[in-house]
């Protein structure tokens, strides 16, 4: 039987896991599903689940300036109306409005979806487009930890059981850009991902970002699609040819499993689409 | 320490809860208000939605502690002073229920729609109630249902 703690504030979640025998429980849509499984299994609870919705610090919303933060308690329904967080960060609020349903969106917040670790996570690919450093809290202090550092495989991350996430420092954006989220899957609701996109381009193409997931055990930039993108024409034979070097990153990286039959075209197909719909956003042709 | 919180307006206050319990369990188990359903039990189907705070969500993936000294409203607790709430008499009218399991899912989902949005479009319709599945009504009349229900509650009925 696991004990519930409500935390009133960072400090008293911190208390609360210091001794590294709690789980965090921010809205509990990934976390119930476990201790359900373990519970069906005779498996182990944690000793305490300590609820963090009540945390100021992890609600905190900040888009303008020089360092954009999300906080890590945000929900998805909160990040999808957000005014600002649309203007600022459309891929993440589109991200965000595609997860799961109306249901779960109010419970199910950004900082529980990195820290759960899917590799279909939607929002973990729009934070990893936005370049977001995960910022860490635990009675020893603060340390910033890269996405890609934080996220180590599929469902395990870097977090120690004392700590817990507070936010996410996005990189500021150019005032013009581009961004679109894109998601396929088998239901307009609740589906995981079979494959997602975040996409952000600036009017020079000097700083295009492309984020792909689903497709690899670890959230990621595509660095070489960044490049080619870089260097181009934009035109749909930009497009066609990032789509070619996105299928291409995928099989190196994965090798030709199963499910790549079809996810290569998709890949191919969607990373071309999107990035056209990107740019169209920005007034450029197709 | 006592669970407390207020179900369908009435202030309840529970012992031994446990902290992996969900909102569910609680709900069914403890206060025997059955028109909450468990369908998978894992937040695809909608079966268990409930109103916290006026917020629909899904119970089986809340702790029941997550409800502490907030308001959970239940189907049982839609009607007023003997009389259905408008959503529940437009499922009836229009034939939008069949085997019934998905229906109070269905219409707390749509009654959180119709506080935010008095005249919802059908997109709109259909991407608040995508988080719950019926199996027996191909949906058209349950569409039908919230939209006469939000005409209902546009020009005032009771």
């Amino acid at each position: 039987m696991s004990r519930f703690i409500h935390a009133a504030s960072l400090a008293e979640a911190l208390a609360a896991l210091a001794p590294g025998q709690g789980r965090v429980l921010a809205g509990g849509t990934d976390l119930m599903v476990a201790l359900r499984a373990a519970r069906l299994s005779g498996g182990d609870l944690p000793a305490e689940l300590v609820d963090v919705a009540a945390v100021p610090e992890l609600q905190q919303l900040e888009l303008e300036g020089p360092a954009p933060l999300v906080g890590a308690g945000l929900s998805f329904a909160r990040l999808a109306a957000d005014p600002g967080v649309r203007a600022r960060y459309p891929l993440l609020a589109q991200a965000a409005a595609s997860v799961g349903s109306q249901q779960v969106r109010h419970g199910a917040t950004i900082g529980g979806n990195v820290a759960n670790a899917s590799p279909a996570a939607d929002g973990v690919t729009a934070l990893a487009a936005l370049g977001a450093v995960a910022v860490i809290a635990s009675a020893q202090g603060q340390r910033p930890c890269p996405l890609g550092e934080l996220i180590s495989a599929p469902y395990q991350t870097t977090l120690r059981p004392q700590e817990v996430i507070l936010g996410f420092a996005l990189d500021p954006l150019p005032a013009r850009t581009g961004q679109v989220f894109a998601k396929v899957g088998r239901r307009q609701a609740l589906s995981v991902a079979r494959l997602n996109l975040a996409v952000c381009l600036d009017e020079r193409l000097q700083d295009p970002r492309l984020a792909l997931g689903s497709c690899f055990p670890t959230p990621r930039r595509l660095a070489q699609v960044e490049a080619l993108l870089r260097a181009g024409r934009p035109g749909p034979g930009l497009w066609q040819a990032a789509g070619e070097q996105a299928a291409a990153h995928f099989t190196n990286v994965c090798g030709w499993r199963e499910s790549a039959a079809y996810k290569v075209p998709a890949i191919r197909r969607v990373t071309a689409r999107t990035l056209a719909q990107a740019w169209a956003l920005l007034g450029g042709g197709s | 320490m006592d669970l407390c919180l207020t179900v369908n307006g009435q202030p309840i206050s529970l012992a031994e809860v446990p902290g992996e319990a969900s909102l569910l369990e609680v709900l069914r188990g403890r206060l025997g208000l059955l028109g909450t359903k468990e369908g998978c039990g894992v937040g695809e189907c909608g079966a268990c939605t409930v109103l916290l705070d006026g917020r629909a969500l899904n119970s089986c993936l809340t702790a029941a502690w997550q409800a502490a000294g907030r308001q959970v409203t239940t189907i049982e607790g839609l009607a007023q002073g003997g009389h259905l709430h408008p959503l529940q008499r437009a499922f009836v009218e229009t034939g939008a229920v069949q085997c019934g399991f998905c229906t109070p899912g269905m219409i707390l989902a749509a009654w959180d729609l119709l506080q935010r949005n008095d005249h919802p479009s059908d997109q709109e319709i259909k991407q608040a109630l995508a988080g719950n599945l019926c199996r027996c009504t191909g949906y058209h009349d349950i569409l039908r249902a919230v939209r006469r229900a939000a005409r209902w509650l546009r020009e005032g009925a009771p």
